[in-house]
């Protein structure tokens, strides 16, 4: 069967989204494309006319160190996020959570921008980047001009496997803001060994601790899948930050409520929506003590 | 039509190539280069990985035009890249004072190359190009990789027959040869006395050609004029086909024949036991299990012939489907063989050891349960693939000629003559070598199509089955989903097992002998 027909490589974001809009919806913007084109061959996903690639384009594959922020362009590879120096002292739950994805030969090719626009609630480099309060760079083509503009992360999932992006736009790039004194961030995931491309469930933590107690003065964490879009763990959160101290206890209360937010389903190919509920307990548990291990000597 | 170019092995290519090709597509079919092979299809097994600007991929998901302006290399191009980047002065290889000459080669090959080798790190081969490939990448890094390295490195690069620690000693004595010169043999076991042969290691005669990608599969052989061939399954498990409409799928581009039940001169049926396959179902014969093949489309080109299978219509009749060996032997059982005396029940086999009713009189605990085994697949890494050539095509066929990767070469001559109406004598089967077979390469599995559509055609035809639809449809793929119903007592002092076991025989009886 045909797949597409065409196949471009713009050199830049406006020569994308022009192409995006004269195909209309006949074109779909492909990146890595290790989860676009077994769609397109195997799930289901409607053949299309012209595949629009966006590696090529200058400045999208590259990490930069921008002030108070790390930037990573959407094209930026799982395997350029598991090698860099700067994302592995600063952004280690985001790096922790890209190592895992497939195979290298998968890493190589699979971008991050890429991760995060299939919308997918158990991706795993989504809920990396969800738990170190990432913002996301969404560009949009108006009459011929080009904007660019941050905005939060959350912001721009619909629905499983549907983002909030207008025919008119593609994301340029995530900034994670670099962690301040005693704070860290920690990835952990269950996943089945082989042949299922998403996690059973992947959990992160970002923890910023007082400066001279065991106190958590500001958390981060980020489940996934439990519910329809990547998921932070609020209730969770305000338990760790309003406890005094950090112990056995207050790890206790916080995945009683994570464990109590979360969406949990039964997928038929990974893990029961009860596996799962007792998985948010192992997780959370390993990633909270980590990430506060990695906090104290931070 | 856009122009792709690329380095390939160091050599320029500019190419005229559809833009939907994948960098596999492009490497084995438009450059020839079949060391880099197409297993899963879907970037799990690796077997296609190749390096692409220094990065690894899977080639089989990474289309052509990704890789415009691109240094790719593949298996074919290792050892020539290594020798040139090598300094004349490293020292050769000690294994070269064998003096046996297909060993001497060893020593111009990549280190990684050798060491597959020398290791015995090759068994069907189909992997070794994608293994080898992918462990380059780590070596190029890190020439002292440790265990847990060398396993994340390879841990979307399958082997299933090799066997594990002779890849991880391979990989450990290349890259010793990479920081020392000097490449370490395999652990040998000690011997009592030095025999001529015993505890010395022997290297597999194919070996040199399974690292270097020479060794040719069946889809690696490549024919001038040669059709593709493509088949249209029952989406029903149980269906009479009250009709076939091929006409639209004729008229299609590139459609050189579409071949259903009624164009089988011979045998309507085969198999490896019993005769009770349809070659297509259709006619007197209903599908009888989700995949039955219907109709096979003959086209230029592989995507023409997949695509026209949309346009061919099926009238089906469903039929009760038998999903459950259980059900099977009930009165009301749909009937699966009509002409079988012993309808759905294939065979009765009775086993008795010992006197079972006086053992379970002398138990102090009987237990009764009823288990079940889930299906197996048997995951060779390389696909199904028939080619077959007409006879007179060529000086190389004067004799209608099949290769396949076949484990029954003899019964697949029988069942094809059979089905053309043709002796055994006139029918030549070449044997392949075979990516993995584990029992799973023993049926008919587009053999016959093959040759049918060659001697409608006039014209070599492959059917390559890729692997998910070979799950889906094949009985190599899919085994006979044994359902055992165990009726195990066993008492507390000396256990007693009284087992009854029910296999599926749907939908052929040759499956349910074998489970």
């Amino acid at each position: 069967m045909t797949h597409w027909t065409e196949y471009h490589a713009p050199a830049s974001v406006v020569e994308a989204l022009t192409l995006l809009e004269q195909y209309g919806n006949d074109a779909q913007l492909i990146a890595g494309g290790t989860d676009l084109l077994l769609d397109l061959q195997y799930n289901g996903h409607g053949p299309v006319h012209a595949l629009i690639d966006v590696t090529a384009i200058d400045g999208l594959n590259t990490i930069r160190d921008e002030g108070d922020f790390l930037v990573i362009g959407a094209a930026v590879t799982h395997a350029q996020i598991e090698r860099d120096a700067r994302l592995r002292a600063q952004a280690t739950a985001l790096v922790e959570s890209c190592s895992v994805v497939g195979g290298p030969q998968v890493r190589n090719v699979a971008t991050i921008g890429g991760n995060v626009a299939h919308a997918l609630p158990a991706a795993d480099g989504t809920i990396g980047l969800l738990a170190l309060n990432a913002d996301v760079q969404v560009c949009t083509l108006t009459g011929g001009t080009l904007a660019c503009a941050w905005q939060p992360l959350l912001s721009i999932f619909a629905g499983p496997g549907r983002n909030n992006l207008a025919k008119n736009q593609m994301l340029g790039a995530f900034r994670v803001p670099k962690p301040g004194a005693r704070q860290a961030s920690a990835f952990d995931r269950i996943m089945r060994p082989q042949g299922v491309a998403l996690p059973i469930l992947g959990v992160a933590a970002n923890l910023t601790l007082d400066a001279d107690t065991d106190r958590v003065a500001a958390a981060t964490i980020a489940v996934g899948p439990a519910g329809p879009i990547p998921f932070r763990a609020g209730d969770a959160e305000a338990v760790l930050i309003d406890a005094a101290t950090f112990d056995d206890g207050v790890i206790s209360a916080t995945i009683a409520a994570a464990q109590a937010q979360a969406q949990l389903r039964t997928s038929k190919h990974r893990a029961t929506k009860e596996y799962r509920h007792e998985m948010i307990g192992v997780l959370l548990d390993r990633v909270l003590r980590t990430a506060f291990a990695r906090a104290s000597s931070a | 039509m856009p122009q792709l170019k690329l380095t390939v092995n160091g050599v320029d290519h500019t190419l005229d190539v559809p833009a939907n090709r994948y960098l596999a597509q492009v490497l084995r079919y438009d450059l020839g280069l079949t060391g880099t092979k197409i297993g899963c299809n879907e970037a799990e097994c690796g077997a296609c990985t190749v390096i692409v600007n220094g990065q690894s991929v899977d080639s089989c998901i990474y289309p052509a035009f990704k890789a415009q302006n691109a240094t790719v290399l593949t298996i074919e191009g290792l050892a020539a890249e290594w020798r040139t980047a090598q300094s004349p002065n490293l020292p050769i290889s000690q294994s070269q004072e064998n003096g046996d000459s297909e060993i001497e080669r060893l020593g111009d090959l990549h280190p990684l190359q050798e060491a597959f080798v020398t290791h015995g790190a090759t068994q069907c081969g189909f992997c070794t190009p994608g293994l080898i490939m992918q462990a380059k990448t780590l070596l190029d890094e890190n020439d002292n990789p440790s265990d847990a390295e060398i396993k994340h490195c390879l841990k979307d690069t399958f082997c299933r027959c090799t066997g594990y620690k002779s890849v991880l000693s391979a990989v450990h004595a290349a890259a010793e040869k990479m920081r020392t010169g000097t490449l370490p043999g395999p652990d040998l076991p000690a011997v009592v006395e030095p025999l001529d042969n015993v505890g010395k290691p022997l290297y597999r005669p194919d070996a040199v050609e399974k690292v270097t990608g020479r060794t040719l599969y069946t889809d690696d052989y490549l024919f001038d004029g040669m059709l593709h061939g493509a088949t249209l399954r029952s989406r029903h498990p149980h269906a009479r086909i009250a009709g076939i409409d091929t006409t639209c799928a004729l008229a299609a581009p590139g459609v050189k024949a579409v071949l259903t039940h009624a164009d089988v001169p011979g045998d309507p049926r085969h198999g490896l036991v019993e005769n009770d396959w349809p070659v297509f179902a259709g006619g007197q014969y209903p599908a009888r299990y989700f995949g039955d093949p219907l109709a096979l489309v003959v086209a230029e080109t592989e995507e023409q012939a997949r695509a026209a299978l949309a346009l061919i219509e099926v009238d089906y009749e469903e039929l009760p489907a038998v999903t459950d060996p259980v059900a099977a032997r009930r009165d009301d059982a749909p009937v699966l063989h009509p002409d079988r005396p012993t309808g759905n029940l294939l065979k009765h086999i009775k086993v008795r050891q010992g006197d079972v009713d006086q053992g379970f009189a002398a138990a102090d605990v009987i237990v009764e349960r009823t288990y079940r085994t889930p299906m197996t697949e048997h995951a060779f890494l390389e696909p199904e693939c028939s080619i077959a050539v007409p006879a007179g095509y060529d000086d190389d066929h004067a004799k209608l000629t099949i290769y396949v990767g076949s484990q029954i070469p003899y019964s697949d001559r029988r069942q094809v003559a059979k089905s053309l109406g043709l002796g055994d004598e006139d029918v030549r089967v070449k044997g392949a070598v075979m990516g993995g077979g584990f029992g799973g390469k023993e049926d008919i599995a587009g053999q016959i199509h093959a040759v049918l559509a060659a001697q409608v055609t006039g014209r070599p035809v492959k059917i390559s089955t890729r692997a998910r639809r070979a799950c889906a449809s094949t009985p190599s793929a899919t085994p006979p989903s044994s359902a055992p119903r165990p009726g195990p007592r066993a008492t507390a002092r000396s256990p007693r097992w009284r087992p009854s076991c029910t296999a599926t025989a749907a939908p052929t009886p040759a499956w349910a002998k074998r489970s």
